[in-house]
């Protein structure tokens, strides 16, 4: 007697309802998600991006809108996302998740937030950004640290003044290469930790970046008295399968897609200094 | 008759079971001589096991001679049946509606595979039922396992050192050792494996062949062995994620990852989309393995790109992350991954070598 296998690797149907450009190599898509999400999202969680005949990439939640409308910032370096790009509003893709872990957001409460970004690693931070305007009494002061090596690589930039405008707010921006226009810090994202104001004792780090800027950046949140368990780092690795099982996301025994993205800095501390582990 | 006694019969009696098992409706798959290599096929006679011919095993050698020796296992794992090495997914179609894929799940009995084998079963037991694969599962539920013991461990063995044999203790339904001059001592280990050796007509083992059994087992398990033990094997190589051993093997290291596809336990894999004409495409499951290039690899960016990082992380899993993963170690000591490396790298001289960098390093 045959049976049916099922995977849980196949995805459902969402269409692209809108395209924001951010940067010469990214755009934020909205995505009117139909079927195949396993559970309601949560910032710093991401989906796996399917399109047929092309194949599957994991790209992280940068908001939810009313309407069960996904929004995902989404970089084009390779064949998926080149292909995503060329897609248009009305076209469908494949979708699953949301999986692993997303941001802390239960321990932020009564805290004060602060957030560290590099290039497209505010993506997964736009969601809390989001949630502190949403349920402000909730949060202390947030702080917002972003940087990128160009004025044109910041994304959200058409949101800053809406940032701004939360109450309690602190925003500052840094650019390696300003351009003439530029009227903020020039220089590396960790510059901008000194210059902020920081109650650490009521604070919880959140840090997203290249991996080198995430390990500058935990060194200088140490210097000024962060604990490792004030501190969440968002981890990129190949996550091919997204819950656990094809073994490609590997950060020494944590599988990223399942114990991550998010981590406490602690729990990975062992790892995350060796280079390639 | 009881699970956990041993009894006793001759080599006619292995043929006779073979065929108690064929005459129960099982499809029987166990080692057969293939292009001079010992693989895992698909048995319809109790003449097809070679029976007779040895396997030469050493690092990076691997040959078989007709001799009246021993054979143990070759590259072939019962991975390839629970876990095989491609396996289509679903079709998915143009309008992204999903097809899935019917499979056959017959009763399957794995005839004379060895105790390593078993062990690593055991070991995707536990990746598996952590991770739920329905395929693996299903085709789990229908296995017979029929185990033979080893006397002679080949020359890249070493699972008397890792605990998972040379003679199997648990998980089996039948276990049988040939302890020679014709004699086998069975012993069924579970109520299925009981009621399939009752037909055979066996007698409990003599006081003598049961001493005979375990003086085998003491000097087989003598040879399976590498120059490590499991003692604090996990911190020690934690402590060693610096050693200079794994930069001195990626200079030989290959990076083909034969190592990986022979490897009983390695889960990792890949999906790839096989378009169709009609705007369809098949999702197919494939091994793939962590010292490929491409294993860590993500678009824009290389998460392990040199081959010292890539080996040792493979080494890590196995003996370090797999615990706190699931609860065993990710190696059984079967040693494919010695006889299959082109380059004949020893897994148990790097562990070895870790360990003693470390433990030098330490009395400094």
């Amino acid at each position: 007697m045959q049976e049916i296998v099922r995977t849980r690797m196949a995805p459902g149907r969402a269409e692209i309802v809108k395209i924001i450009p951010e940067t010469p190599d990214t755009k934020t898509f909205y995505f009117k998600v139909h079927e195949g999400l396993v559970e309601a999202p949560k910032p710093g969680q991401f989906t796996e991006i399917y399109v047929p005949g092309v194949g599957e990439a994991p790209v992280s939640i940068c908001g939810l809108e009313g309407n069960g409308i996904l929004v995902q910032t989404v970089r084009s370096v390779g064949a998926l996302t080149d292909y995503l790009f060329k897609m248009h509003e009305g076209d469908l893709i494949g979708i699953r998740g949301p999986y692993g872990k997303g941001w802390p957001t239960e321990k932020l409460t009564g805290r004060d937030v602060l957030i560290v970004a590099g290039g497209i690693g505010l993506a997964p931070l736009r969601g809390i950004i989001l949630e502190v305007e949403k349920n402000r009494g909730k949060y202390g002061k947030l702080t917002i640290l972003y940087g990128a090596r160009t004025p044109s690589l910041l994304l959200y930039r058409y949101e800053f003044d809406r940032y701004r405008e939360i109450p309690n707010t602190e925003f500052l921006l840094t650019v390696d290469h300003p351009d003439e226009t530029w009227r903020d810090h020039v220089g590396v994202v960790t510059e901008l930790i000194p210059m902020a104001k920081i109650n650490v004792e009521k604070t919880i780090a959140l840090v997203c970046g290249p991996e080198i800027m995430m390990r500058f950046t935990v060194k200088a949140l140490e210097q000024i008295g962060f604990k490792e368990n004030q501190i969440y780092l968002s981890l990129e690795r190949r996550m091919k399968c997204g819950i656990g099982l094809c073994g490609h996301c590997q950060v020494g025994p944590y599988f990223v897609c399942r114990h991550g993205p998010v981590f406490p800095y602690w729990l990975i501390k062992k790892y995350f200094w060796v280079d390639e582990i | 008759m009881f699970r956990g006694s041993v009894y006793s019969g001759v080599e006619d009696d292995l043929k006779s079971l073979f065929n108690i098992v064929v005459s129960r409706g099982y499809r029987v798959i166990g080692p057969k001589l293939v292009d001079s290599v010992i693989r895992l096929e698909r048995l319809h006679d109790f003449n097809e096991i070679p029976y007779g011919y040895e396997d030469k095993q050493a690092p990076g050698y691997y040959r078989v001679v007709n001799n009246g020796g021993r054979f143990r296992h070759g590259p072939d794992s019962p991975k390839r049946f629970l876990y095989p090495p491609e396996l289509l997914l679903f079709i998915i179609r143009p309008n992204l509606s999903i097809e899935y894929p019917r499979f056959e799940f017959a009763k399957t009995a794995l005839f004379g595979i060895k105790p390593c084998d078993l062990a690593a079963i055991n070991v995707m037991d536990g990746v598996q039922g952590e991770l739920g694969d329905e395929y693996y599962q299903k085709v789990r539920e229908n296995l017979l396992l029929i185990v033979e013991n080893c006397v002679e461990p080949g020359g890249t063995c070493f699972c008397a050192t890792m605990g998972t044999g040379p003679f199997a203790f648990k998980g089996f339904d039948i276990a049988y050792t040939r302890i020679g001059n014709g004699a086998v001592i069975f012993q069924p280990g579970s109520d299925l494996g009981v009621d399939i050796l009752s037909e055979l007509g066996l007698r409990p083992a003599e006081d003598e062949q049961v001493d005979r059994l375990r003086s085998l087992m003491m000097e087989a398990s003598k040879k399976a062995r590498a120059e490590f033990t499991l003692e604090n094997l996990p911190e020690t190589l934690e402590m060693g994620l610096d050693s200079e051993v794994y930069r001195k093997i990626a200079e030989k290291c290959l990076g083909c990852a034969n190592c990986n596809m022979v490897c009983p336990t390695c889960f990792c894999f890949d999906v790839l989309d096989e378009p169709e004409l009609d705007g369809s495409a098949k999702r197919v499951r494939i091994w793939d393995g962590c010292h490929s290039y491409s294993y860590a690899q993500v678009a824009g960016g290389h998460f392990r790109k040199s081959l010292y990082a890539r080996y040792r992380h493979w080494v890590l899993h196995k003996f370090v992350y797999w615990l706190r993963q699931f609860g065993t170690f990710g190696c059984v000591g079967c040693g494919r991954c010695i006889t299959w490396c082109p380059a004949g790298i020893d897994l148990r001289q790097v562990v070895r070598d870790v360990v003693r960098e470390v433990e030098t390093r330490c009395r400094r």
